[in-house]
């Protein structure tokens, strides 16, 4: 079982200038694990992936989805995807 | 992690494994299998230089001198490796997070896997040489005991260190 979810954590991380560590702190995981999950390696339980959507007070799929995310930009400014 | 299980004593040992001084003597992925390398070979001197105390004894003392002296360097790798894998062995379960609880698991199945192994081939190397030789057989079976044992005991380490990945950076998010 290595399906891969898609998440946009580490822009929206960096986005509200929230560190791996404090991130951590709040949903109660290690910042390595934070990491691990921006980096694609390692796949956040439910629990965990709603704490984090919680955290950033998004929808849990804003942050996280089956399918690779669009650029922000394209989403915000609408262009079509080719 | 669930914090509000945690002891004192788990705070202060999750505080002491991501101690970050040190982090430089493991923070590639070369370190890392320096600090097992070196662990390695000192258990393996250490359990050497028992069976030499076992097997003579009319030399202990000096085996046992050198054993003592040896298990200094032994506590240091063991403690780089501890701190390369954030306590992934030594923390009890209220402070490690789902993902930590999960390659523990993975690691001591390893670990399980590689022992058991060993172990079948210290059984038949005790068959091969107690065939050979009755005497041989009485000579070697504590040694080759003992040195199982040693591996059991050292082998998730061993795992958890060669495992260990490196530090994500902290500006990655800023590239994505």
């Amino acid at each position: 079982m290595s399906e891969q979810v898609h998440n946009r954590l580490a822009v929206v991380r960096a986005e509200r200038k929230v560190s791996r560590q404090s991130l951590a702190e709040a949903v109660g995981a290690h910042y390595q694990t934070i990491g691990y999950i921006e980096r694609g390696q390692y796949n956040p339980s439910l629990d965990l992936a709603l704490k984090i959507a919680k955290f950033f007070g998004l929808p849990v799929e804003a942050l996280f989805s089956l399918e690779p995310f669009r650029p922000l930009t394209d989403e915000v400014y609408g262009r079509k995807q080719p | 992690m669930t914090t509000t299980r945690m002891t004192s004593y788990d705070r202060s040992m999750l505080r002491l494994m991501n101690d970050p001084r040190g982090r430089s003597l493991y923070a590639t992925p070369a370190r890392r299998r320096l600090a097992v390398a070196a662990h390695a070979a000192l258990t393996a001197a250490i359990v050497g230089l028992f069976a030499h105390f076992f097997l003579s004894r009319a030399e202990a003392i000096w085996s046992a001198v050198v054993v003592a002296v040896l298990l200094l360097p032994w506590m240091v790798a063991q403690g780089v490796i501890n701190s390369a894998t954030r306590g992934l062995l030594e923390l009890r379960a209220p402070a490690l997070d789902e993902r930590q609880l999960a390659e523990r698991d993975r690691v001591l199945a390893r670990a399980h896997r590689i022992t058991t192994c060993l172990l079948l081939l210290a059984v038949v190397g005790l068959f091969v040489v107690g065939d050979a030789d009755g005497d041989a057989l009485r000579t070697y079976a504590v040694s080759a005991l003992v040195g199982t044992l040693v591996a059991h005991f050292v082998m998730p380490s061993w795992v958890a260190g060669l495992s260990a990945q490196d530090e994500p950076s902290e500006d990655e998010a800023a590239t994505l």
